[in-house]
């Protein structure tokens, strides 16, 4: 009884700077990360929306049957499995020999926690210079900066690699 | 065999819990695509249970479950929510607006049906007759109005009869918080061998439909008061008869006391944030006999003084407060209409309060 029970839509949290969409997509074979890194399109197209304010994330305070999201303002998705986020690209082997490295970013209005893949030796530039719009940051965790005790857990969350204002290495020991 | 309320606007979960409850389990499934139909079939036929998606056009299953709460027929069936909403924040919504239970999706098909055989169980524990005891060592701290608001809440609930026996040797006031005079009481069984529902019947106030009230004496009984044999037999008595019993106990730990406490399913100790209250509590949680697991502690507001904090309280008496009852400003109204607010303003303070307690406490 996963999400896509809905044949080939997945349920997953957008978050701009102000505001929690929660949203269907039509992902059919592609990831939500391929979605998020498509450049021939500016927008997400989802349906039966539901809109919280960032400091009430627990409120609905509008619902729609379809919107669509500039993907550009979207700071970061929350995805309850990490394989129903990930890009396709990473998911058959791409990452043999990469570095997992625990990881703290801030992103406008929230900060987020969780694990990084890096290519070769862990050098946090290339997670900020990579080609894909959306970094996936797996067993992540993301806390509103103003009230830290509103959290948002995911298998995976994909932060925006635009809207990335910091990215900190943190001290504990690593999964890979 | 069950009847399982099912909202959710996707036609194929529908389908697949239906398969689940009625293939796996043999109960029935009643499936509904949106609120406004559930609410309608729910309050026609009220179900066993509800599982409410929370995502649908039109209306939210959050909107849903505050809708079936305060419903009557509804307010006390197990709802649980299944939804991809499914962070810590949503988890809390999801219980304020009613929930029992809040399952994120994905969920696997046997922890969906886990969680629907527990909410299941604890409803039919819930249809079994119940005996409440509410007490505190220390007089003045709100135990009868508690009594009196938790009777008149299950009443206009109907969750069955109810029976409200005040065992206060020194005047108790429960027939009074209902404006009817404590006439006749218990003392007519303190003549004579047996407790039969012959004796105990015709000693019933009936201030409301649905609630009967055992009155104690008016004026303060000098030497004879209820045995621990007979207050056994009389609760015993009155189990029977009655879906739940509740016992508002007197502020001494004399054998009739004793005896509820004994065959009581659930004790709500009741605690004012003062330190006579505090210090009593603590004497008493030290002294009960009974298991922890049976007493549900209390923290009742009855003044806005400044008062000791919750958290203190809770870390004098090493023990999480189960319910707080907040300072209810019309109660002092009640009290003189003889009405409690339970039923003179069911949506106030402190019913609500109380209400909360009676589903946590599985009544």
């Amino acid at each position: 009884m996963r999400d896509r029970a809905r044949s080939g839509k997945l349920a997953a949290d957008f978050f701009t700077e102000n505001y929690r969409i929660s949203g269907c997509l039509d992902v059919r074979s592609r990831k939500l990360a391929d979605q998020l890194d498509d450049r021939t399109s500016s927008f997400l197209c989802l349906e039966d929306v539901y809109v919280s304010d960032a400091e009430h994330p627990g409120d609905i305070v509008a619902s729609h049957v379809e919107a669509i999201v500039r993907k550009g303002r979207i700071v970061a998705a929350v995805v309850a499995c990490e394989e129903d986020g990930l890009s396709r690209k990473y998911t058959y082997g791409s990452y043999t020999g990469s570095h997992v490295q625990r990881a703290f970013l801030i992103v406008p209005s929230f900060q987020i926690r969780g694990y990084l893949r890096l290519p070769g030796k862990g050098d946090l530039r290339a997670a900020l210079a990579g080609g894909d719009a959306f970094v996936p940051v797996i067993d992540a965790e993301m806390r509103l900066s103003a009230q830290p005790g509103i959290r948002f857990a995911g298998g995976i969350i994909l932060v925006n690699r635009a809207q990335i204002e910091a990215l900190c290495k943190e001290e504990e020991p690593s999964r890979g | 065999m069950a009847r399982i309320l099912v909202v959710d606007d996707d036609p194929d979960l529908l389908e697949l819990i239906k398969l689940l409850v009625e293939g796996r389990r043999e109960h029935e499934a009643v499936l509904c695509a949106d609120g406004e139909d559930a609410l309608t079939r729910a309050r026609r036929d009220p179900p066993d249970m509800a599982i409410v998606d929370v995502m649908m056009p039109g209306m939210t299953g959050y909107e849903i479950c505050r809708r079936l709460r305060e419903h009557p027929e509804t307010a006390l069936m197990p709802i649980l929510v299944l939804t991809a909403r499914g962070q810590a924040v949503d988890r809390e919504a999801a219980l304020r607006a009613g929930a029992d239970e809040h399952i994120p999706k994905p969920v696997s098909m046997a922890t969906l049906l886990d969680h629907i055989d527990s909410l299941l169980k604890r409803r039919s524990k819930e249809n079994e007759s119940s005996v409440v005891v509410i007490g505190s060592l220390k007089g003045g701290v709100g135990v009868t109005t508690l009594a009196a608001n938790l009777g008149a809440t299950m009443a206009r609930l109907g969750s069955g009869e109810v029976c409200l026996v005040d065992l206060c040797s020194s005047s108790g006031h429960a027939a009074l918080q209902f404006g009817c005079r404590p006439e006749p009481d218990w003392t007519a069984l303190l003549q004579g061998e047996t407790v039969d529902l012959d004796r105990v019947e015709p000693l019933l106030l009936q201030p409301v439909p649905a609630l009967h009230v055992l009155a104690s004496p008016m004026v303060p009984l000098l030497e004879d008061e209820l045995s621990r044999p007979a207050t056994s037999a009389l609760l015993e008595t009155i189990r029977r008869r009655f879906q739940l019993v509740i016992v508002d106990a007197p502020s001494t730990m004399n054998g009739a006391a004793s005896a509820a406490m004994e065959a009581a399913n659930a004790i709500w100790l009741v605690v004012c944030p003062d330190s006579a209250s505090i210090q009593t509590t603590l004497g008493t949680l030290r002294a009960l006999r009974e298991p922890s697991a049976k007493i549900t502690l209390i923290l009742n507001h009855v003044t806005t003084a400044h008062q000791i904090s919750t958290n203190t309280v809770e870390r004098v008496l090493n023990r999480r407060l189960e319910g707080i009852v907040p300072f209810d400003p019309e109660q002092a109204k009640a009290l003189g209409r003889g009405t409690p607010l339970a039923i003179m303003s069911p949506d106030s303070p402190l019913p609500r309060a109380v209400q909360e307690l009676a589903r946590g406490s599985l009544l």
